[in-house]
Parts: C-alpha cells; sequence; structure tokens
C-alpha cells in the first residue's frame, strides 16, 4: 500500500519538498549555524542551476536528488517535539468533540446552559450544511 | 599581614563573638580577647576588648526591608524588559509563553523582516510572497520553515502551499496554538 500514490502531486512541488527535506537533513549535519547557512546556500545555487530546465530532464534531476538525498540522510534527524518522531508526540490526547455527546444525561444536566447552546449550535451547523450542499437523500441517509 | 588573613582573622572574631548576643559569659569573653592578637591594628584591640563595638550589619534591616530592596530591583529589571519577548528570565519546562493574535502578528513580521530578500518597507500583512514581495516557490520554502522553527512545530507542505500571506500565517498559527480574541 505504501507504493500507491494517494495523489498527483505536481513537479514544482516534489521539487519544494525536496528542498525542504534536503534543508532538514543539511540542519541535522551542521548543527552550528554558519556552517549550516554556508552549505544551505551552495544546496541553493545547486537548486537555482537546474531552474530553467525542461520537464524530463527536470524529472530526472529530481529522481537524482531524491536518490542523493536518502543515500546522505541523517541518522539521527531532528524532529519537533510536537511531530512524529519528536519527543512529545501524542503526549496531550485532546478528545474530539463527538464525545461529549456520547455523556450521560445526568452529567449533561450538571452543565445545562453549555449543553443548551451546543445543541443550539448544532441545529445551525445542520442549516449551514443544508444551505452549502443542499438536503441530503433520504437513500443516503445511514452508514450502509 | 596580608589583607586575606585579616579578613580571615575577622571571620574568625565574628564567629566568635557571634553567641555572646545571646549569653555573654567569661569563656566566650576570653574566647574573644584570646583572638584578637591575630589582628594586626593594636588600637582597634583596646577598643574593641572595651565596648564590643561590633557593628551587626544584617540585625538592622528587617524581613520588609529585604523584600522592598528586592522587589525593587525586580521591578526595575521587569520595566527594562518587557519590550523585549525574547528574553527567557524564567526557564518554562515544557509549557510555552502564552501567544495573542498581537503577538503572533508582530513575530511573524519580525522574521519576513529579517529575512535578506524581501524589502520591509514592501512588507504588510496583506502582501502576496509571490506577486508582491518578488519571492519564488523555494524562497517560500525557506519562509515556511523560519516559522516552523519560529514557533516550534511542524507545518507540512499541504498546508504550506495555501499560506501565501503573512496574514494566512498568522491566521494558521493562531489556529494551531488555539489562540483567539
Amino acid at each position: 500500500m505504501a507504493q500507491v500514490p494517494l495523489a498527483i502531486v505536481s513537479h514544482k512541488r516534489q521539487v519544494c519538498s525536496l528542498y525542504k527535506r534536503a534543508l532538514r537533513n543539511l540542519e541535522a549535519w551542521y548543527d552550528r549555524r554558519n556552517e549550516f547557512r554556508y552549505r544551505a546556500v551552495q544546496l541553493r545555487a545547486r537548486f537555482d542551476e537546474n531552474r530553467c530546465k525542461d520537464l524530463g530532464e527536470g524529472t530526472q534531476i529530481l529522481a537524482c536528488a531524491q536518490k542523493e538525498l536518502f543515500e546522505t540522510k541523517h541518522f539521527q534527524p531532528r524532529n519537533f517535539a510536537n511531530s512524529a518522531g519528536g519527543c512529545a508526540f501524542e503526549r496531550e490526547v485532546i478528545p474530539p468533540d463527538w464525545l461529549l455527546d456520547y455523556w450521560h444525561p445526568l452529567e449533561k444536566a450538571q452543565y445545562p446552559e453549555y449543553f443548551a447552546k451546543r445543541e443550539q449550535r448544532k441545529k445551525e451547523y445542520v442549516a449551514w450544511w443544508e444551505k452549502q450542499h443542499g438536503k441530503p437523500d433520504p437513500k443516503d441517509l445511514g452508514h450502509h | 599581614m596580608s589583607f586575606t588573613q585579616i579578613a580571615r582573622s575577622c571571620s574568625r572574631l565574628a564567629a566568635t563573638l557571634a553567641p555572646r548576643r545571646i549569653a555573654s559569659g567569661a569563656l566566650v569573653q576570653s574566647q574573644a580577647s584570646r583572638m584578637m592578637h591575630r589582628i594586626a591594628v593594636p588600637s582597634m584591640t583596646s577598643q574593641l576588648s572595651q565596648k564590643f563595638a561590633v557593628r551587626s550589619y544584617s540585625a538592622k534591616s528587617t524581613i520588609e526591608d529585604i523584600k522592598f530592596r528586592v522587589l525593587k530591583v525586580v521591578s526595575a529589571y521587569d520595566k527594562e524588559c518587557s519590550g523585549r519577548w525574547q528574553t527567557q528570565s524564567v526557564r518554562r519546562y515544557s509549557a510555552k509563553p502564552p501567544l495573542s493574535l498581537k503577538l503572533i502578528n508582530e513575530r511573524v513580521l519580525l522574521v519576513l523582516k529579517l529575512y535578506d530578500k524581501i524589502d520591509p518597507s514592501k512588507l504588510n500583512v496583506e502582501s502576496h510572497f509571490i506577486n508582491d514581495l518578488g519571492l519564488d516557490s523555494l524562497d517560500h520554502v525557506e519562509v515556511i520553515m523560519a516559522m516552523e522553527d519560529e514557533f516550534g512545530f511542524e507545518i507540512p507542505d499541504s498546508d504550506a502551499e495555501k499560506l501565501l500571506k503573512p496574514a494566512d500565517i498568522i491566521k494558521y498559527v493562531a489556529d494551531k496554538e488555539d489562540v483567539y480574541e
């Protein structure tokens, strides 16, 4: 499943993504900021060199560059704390909003004002949705 | 006798004299006078042995005095540092300083002003990166990376390509950090 492309990604977006990953890779390798900047400028020059090539050649260069990035990948890349691989990834669990609908009526009764407003908001959302997308077909209602 | 030695002798003397305030006795007195010969100022020795006029600096200031003095210094420091949100005087272990829309706005614009390919005079919240400021898509990637570093969370590519104005970035960061007016 991992090999199946889920969306068509344009060449430009692939190049941008590659540039970002390459810069982050350099950042992982060179922790001194001045050294990193030097390498980053060199990398930018390499990208600018191949700017005005036609798509066929560009695709080839992109494939080579992706291979190069794969080969020079850092063994322990730096990640942001809350993104995958970071030290605080999924540390804080934020319960989804629909969970409140499954409270027991006695529990809901402890916060009458909030739940009255919530019901009102749900009605408004349904009205907005029907205005946006039209009334749902009764045949489509239900899960199966 | 060097100054260091004098200072040491003085401190020993002070230590010896300290209990005398509570309970004066012949033993304490004799200890003090035994210590006297170490100080190389004979006239002072006689004076001290007569009156024991050792000035105690800490006994005079009450807790209120100390509190007042410390709070004065702290408030002066706070006043000096209030404009600079980047200085971190308190170590926050995992919590971030609270954000507001104004602060996000300032920080985003500061990052953009410091970026060398953007002309600060043309920059405003509604200026388009590519059309108005003349950046290309790779510069835009660099801008987004700077924003990631500034606010400390990752911006995925699918979101990044929609953030084409500083206002979009401000809104995106505010949504992520759950900041509202």
